[in-house]
């Protein structure tokens, strides 16, 4: 038989329009599109044992409780922990995503010495010829931890100076320093026993102090109620998410904050609701009403308000002496309910500013947020683990990453009961870091390593035998037979925390009534957030959902 | 009796933190993909804020966070998928969503009246070295298909498993929290079983400051919300008289 030319293509037509009804062809494309969702290139996850381990997160002060889960020696989740007796198993929205922080695009992962690529050796070399060639600052974001006392000691022995540049929460509470002489560090707030709590445009629902203690309060003695247990007044220029929530929201113009607290204390002693001996303000009700915008009979209100359920408690967002001074006026300091004094072993610093005067060289600790950068010629040596862009830094050092370094934790700021924690290094580094107490400890061996230091404090706390040790259950310090077995607990992630120190007199040396130092500005929601990058979902969503504005610096 | 696995989320509670939407994402590898919009994106949860309209000191915002409803009657998702790709498990009321069936016709998404669906329009992607930090208990998304909430599924496994090597039938609840409810600082998500009266959850959905987003199309969704506010409740029914209300402040 002969195939002709019209048999082919009547065989072919046939043939495909006949496969059609065939499974063949749909199997085949359905075969073709989940082999090419299922890419070999396309990542897995890391299979592995699974194991759970508890620690903090060290990537700002507020030293929140972490359960890190952990797949083959990497972290695969954080969750809040619920043991910490502070954060109470909540956690700043950051931290969920954290542990990708250390692959972030941005990760500093060599010396760089202005433009080009450097190496440690290069970096030692400079700063030891630096650092004895002329005064040295020395300047750390996270205060009282032991590497905090490594850059002191350092600078000390090179006869330079050791400052902080400390978080608003700390700041907040410096005019307490200068009118008691108590270390502002050592002091915090008794949230937990406040009835009412007055802020002056403070975050105090927005990752304000350690996120979990006070959203969890209000949570629990305010969130829905109409006559809540906890009176939240929130004094803002606009309806921020704090304000949003609070029992009431006061709007006032933008930076009037010590004009309202100036006009809150004469209404206060106009109506005789506070002691006559206290300081009275120079400003009138009046004068205060045009600054803030507010009615004078509203500001009179607002007064009658604040005492209306002691204790009282006001909180500013920033250094405002006439609003710390307000506390003062409601008999606040050292109460119950109000200002205390957690610990007296803690010491006062220096504040840091961006002027360093004559200083020939500056070390920068990681734990400095990105944004704080020096005035003058000195030259800059800045730890960090991400590379935050445009800096002044001379030479950028790579610092560890989340969970990557052994660090403590000390009381975190605005606690009023003192607390410390010791994260030890959960993961291989994932760059060549150094932190900055290695750095100076190889430069000059004679400074006691992080971990002796932390081991000292450790046997200091067993020594006094005070306070409780917080995991899975509370065991008092008297059931520790050992301090090796209390180093071992807290390096298991359990916390030690002290009592606060209730009915300790202030003697408060403020006579006048303060006039404000600077204009207190209206700082971005993660300002605290001490890296200059966010993790790559918190930067997705935020975007996604409209919720938060983050600046484009951030969002790489 | 089988289980009917819902939520309560109280309103007057949530303070737009967002620690739902970030564990959410990092619980279920969800990728952050460069080239995604806030149209194009996957978010399983997605936390919106609303306003009564009002302004200075009379303005109110609260948050609502929205994933998906779980509706349990006539289920707009599985009534139009073409794949069975979506179906409601009568053993625990979720609505499961398999990425293995679905061919990726988004049918599911016009349907959705809350859109809560998501379409992968890309192969998952990190930076180098961060597959490292994905949960392993939950495969990554695939490309060219729908993706939703399912009230953490690896994590029901892990308490099944648990209770497997207990020896019960049962799950205990306690091991069995989705990552949502795990992170809320406020405690304002609620997780339990609506179909226990017993459960707390069931008996906060009952309560009258409950309500449904859409309750008028007759889905049954098994996520409650609730609010002592007013004018929050109105939001519900957006073409209600008290949402209109609202909206004109």
């Amino acid at each position: 038989m002969k195939v002709t030319r019209r048999d082919l293509l009547v065989w072919s037509a046939g043939a495909a329009a006949g496969l059609l009804a065939t499974p063949v062809p749909w199997k085949v494309l359905d075969d073709v599109s989940i082999w090419s969702q299922n890419w070999p290139w396309i990542p897995q996850p890391t299979r592995g044992p699974v194991e759970v381990k508890q620690s903090f997160c060290t990537l700002c002060p507020k030293a929140c409780g972490l359960r890190v889960r952990m797949a083959a020696g990497w972290a695969v989740g954080v969750a809040g922990s619920s043991t910490h007796p502070i954060s109470r198993g909540a956690l700043c929205p950051l931290a969920f995503a954290a542990h990708q922080l250390n692959w972030h695009p941005l990760r500093l992962r060599s010396v760089r010495h202005g433009a080009s690529r450097s190496t440690w050796a290069e970096a030692q070399a400079a700063f030891a010829k630096a650092s004895k060639e002329g005064p040295l600052v020395v300047i750390d974001g996270y205060p009282g931890r032991a590497a905090s006392s490594v850059l002191e000691s350092f600078a000390e022995k090179q006869g330079g100076s050791y400052r902080v540049f400390a978080p608003a929460e700390l700041r907040a509470l410096a005019p307490y320093q200068r009118w008691t002489g108590i270390p502002a560090a050592s002091l915090g707030y008794d949230l937990e026993n406040a009835n009412m709590v007055i802020s002056f445009g403070a975050p105090l629902l927005d990752g304000w102090g350690t996120p979990g203690r006070f959203t969890r309060l209000w949570a629990e003695r305010a969130a829905g109620m109409r006559d809540p247990q906890l009176r939240l007044i929130q004094i803002d220029s606009s309806l921020s998410r704090t304000a949003a929530r609070a029992w009431q929201w006061v709007e006032i113009r933008e930076g009037s904050e010590s004009a309202l607290a100036s006009g809150l204390a004469g209404a206060l002693h106009e109506q005789n609701l506070v002691p006559a001996h206290i300081p009275v303000p120079s400003m009138t009700l009046a004068e205060s009403a045009a600054q803030t915008g507010m009615s004078v009979e509203r500001i009179r209100e607002l007064a009658r308000l604040v005492v209306a359920k002691p204790p009282a408690l006001v909180i500013a967002r920033d250094d405002d002496p006439p609003v710390a001074a307000l506390n003062v006026l409601l008999g606040s300091l050292g109460k119950r309910g109000g200002i205390l004094r957690h610990s007296e072993r803690v010491k006062a610093y220096v504040a840091a500013g961006r002027e360093i005067g004559n200083a020939r060289a500056v070390l920068i600790d990681a734990s400095v947020p990105w944004g704080f950068v020096t005035q003058g010629d000195a030259e800059v040596f800045r730890f960090g683990a991400w590379d935050g862009g445009a800096t002044k830094a001379d030479w950028l050092l790579p610092a560890p990453g989340f969970l990557e370094e052994l660090t403590d934790l000390p009381t975190a700021p605005g606690c009023s009961a003192p607390t410390y924690g010791v994260a030890p290094a959960l993961m291989k580094a994932t760059a060549e870091v150094q932190s900055v107490a290695q750095f100076l400890c190889s430069l000059d061996g004679t400074l006691p390593t992080t971990a002796k230091i932390i081991d000292s404090r450790c046997e200091e706390l067993f020594r006094r035998r005070e306070g409780s040790v917080y995991t899975q259950e509370i065991a008092s310090m008297a059931k520790f037979s050992s301090v090796q077995s209390f180093k071992e607990q807290l390096w298991k992630g359990a916390v030690w925390a002290g009592e606060p120190a209730l009915g300790q007199q202030f003697n408060c040396s403020l006579t006048e009534w303060p006039i404000s130092t600077r204009a207190v500005s209206a700082e971005s929601w993660s300002t605290d957030w001490s890296a200059p990058v966010m993790p790559p979902l918190a930067s997705k969503l935020y975007q996604e959902s409209g919720l938060r504005e983050s600046s484009p610096r951030r969002n790489a | 009796m089988s289980t009917r696995y819902g939520m309560v989320i109280d309103v007057d509670r949530c303070t737009g933190c967002g620690s739902c939407m970030m564990a959410c994402a990092a619980e279920n590898n969800v990728p952050a993909l460069p080239q995604a919009s806030a149209r194009t994106g996957l978010t399983p949860l997605l936390v919106r804020k609303v306003t009564n309209g009002n302004s200075g000191e009379s303005r109110r915002e609260a948050f609502i966070p929205i994933m998906c409803m779980h509706c349990e009657h006539d289920t707009p998702c599985v009534k139009v998928c073409p794949q069975q790709a979506v179906e409601v498990d009568k053993a625990t009321g979720i609505v499961m969503q398999m990425p293995q069936r679905c061919l990726g016709c988004r049918y599911c998404m016009t349907a959705c009246p809350y859109h809560a669906r998501y379409f992968n329009w890309w192969d998952p992607a990190w930076p180098p070295g961060m597959e490292k930090s994905l949960n392993p208990g939950v495969a990554v998304p695939m490309r060219g298909v729908v993706e939703k909430c399912n009230l953490c599924h690896a994590r029901l496994h892990s308490a099944k498993e648990k209770a497997a090597v207990a020896g019960r039938r049962e799950i205990d609840l306690a091991d069995y929290v989705p990552a949502c409810v795990e992170a809320c600082p406020t405690n304002a998500i609620h997780f339990g079983d609506l179909g226990n009266a017993n459960d707390p959850v069931s008996k906060e959905a009952h309560s009258t400051q409950a309500f449904r987003l859409l309750a008028r199309l007759g889905t049954e969704p098994k996520l409650y919300y609730k609010s002592n506010e007013a004018w929050v409740r109105a939001l519900a029914e957006p073409d209600s008289p008290q949402a209109s209300e609202v909206q004109r402040g």
